[in-house]
């Protein structure tokens, strides 16, 4: 059983949320590319990133769509919702308002995840601490009582940006140990590909090439 | 980045904001995000019908748009040409939104995908 560089044996469909521009596009970047996007201007619509990494020994091919921030896309981005193994929702800490918000982006995704969806809260632009306006504490207390991995991250410097989609990769494959997630269920956000895996090689070596391109 | 690119609208999607927007039409007063939503969807139709009717409804959103949603505007117009085919009007759109945004990724993506699927030889007009 061969397996290239860019095979792999499962695909978890991410989805990054949050308000505008608390830097989802910036975190996919710099996981993606790792590579910190300065100026970067609003999403229109969905934009989507991927890459392959490695839990417990399995290649996972993540498809991440990193949706607009802004309120006029809102209702039609909700459908990028279903069938995603894994949310990231991230806030600003510098911007109280982006952190206060929360609770909508939380009770949008609930309502159009299922429940073993896994839930990862970034507080984005750690870098800035002298600007902060959100407590690690408040926010960490916020994440335990909705039951929510999180970490404080920087998508410019790189902190615990590999660990949050690791983390969340981590989480989702152990539901799929664990039995509590439904490889066979429509919407579960998890495909398994045969062991050989083949068919993803081209097109990911195809996406590189056109990610190092511009 | 091609996914941007084949993924395809539900027909629950589609149909859920196309009966806002008739509702709209019918009592005469379409807003512009009823019609976005709308056309947003059908342009990521499977079907050539939908996407040109997604194309119009955009066209006639213009003349009162601000900058912002202008540039979505010309994304979309951009995306709908090139799933038609369109590959010669989808780069226009393209390269009209560049010269405004030169250093926007989302759009040099859309244009490296246009242009390679135009490599493949699939006809353009």
């Amino acid at each position: 059983m061969s397996t290239g560089p860019y095979s792999y044996s499962y695909i978890f469909k991410y989805i990054i949320i949050g308000d505008m521009g608390v830097g989802k596009s910036c975190l996919l970047h710099q996981f993606t590319e790792k590579k910190f996007m300065a100026d970067c201007p609003h999403t229109i619509g969905v934009e989507f990133g991927t890459r392959i990494i490695e839990v417990s020994g399995q290649k996972i091919k993540l498809q991440i769509w990193d949706t607009a921030g802004q309120e006029r896309f809102r209702a039609v981005t909700r459908s990028y919702y279903r069938g995603a193994a894994g949310a990231l929702m991230v806030y600003d800490i510098t911007r109280r308002s982006t952190y206060n918000h929360l609770n909508s982006w939380l009770t949008d995704t609930r309502s159009l995840t299922n429940p073993s969806t896994v839930i990862f809260l970034i507080g984005n632009k750690c870098d800035l601490d002298g600007q902060r306006d959100v407590t690690y504490e408040e926010a960490k207390q916020f994440a335990d009582e909705n039951g929510l991995k999180f970490v404080e991250a920087s998508a410019k410097t790189g902190e615990n940006v590999e660990e949050a989609f690791l983390e969340t990769a981590k989480k989702i494959y152990q539901s799929i140990q664990d039995g509590r997630l439904d490889l066979n269920a429509a919407e579960s956000g998890v495909q398994h590909k045969p062991s050989h895996g083949g068919g993803g090689a081209s097109s990911d070596q195809q996406n590189n090439k056109d990610a190092c391109s511009c | 980045m091609e996914e941007i690119f084949d993924e395809v609208v539900t027909s629950e999607d589609l149909k859920k904001f196309e009966v806002i927007y008739n509702k709209q039409l019918e009592a005469n007063e379409v807003t512009t995000e009823a019609q976005f939503n709308y056309a947003w969807c059908l342009v990521r139709s499977r079907y050539a019908a939908d996407i040109r009717k997604g194309i119009c409804l955009i066209e006639a959103l213009f003349p009162d748009a601000t900058p912002e949603a202008r540039r979505d505007y010309v994304f979309y117009l951009a995306l709908g040409h090139a799933k038609l085919k369109e590959y010669s009007k989808a780069l226009q759109y393209v390269r009209a939104f560049l010269n405004h945004e030169p250093g926007n990724m989302q759009v040099q993506n859309l244009e490296a995908i246009i242009k390679k699927r135009m490599e493949k030889g699939e006809k353009h007009y």
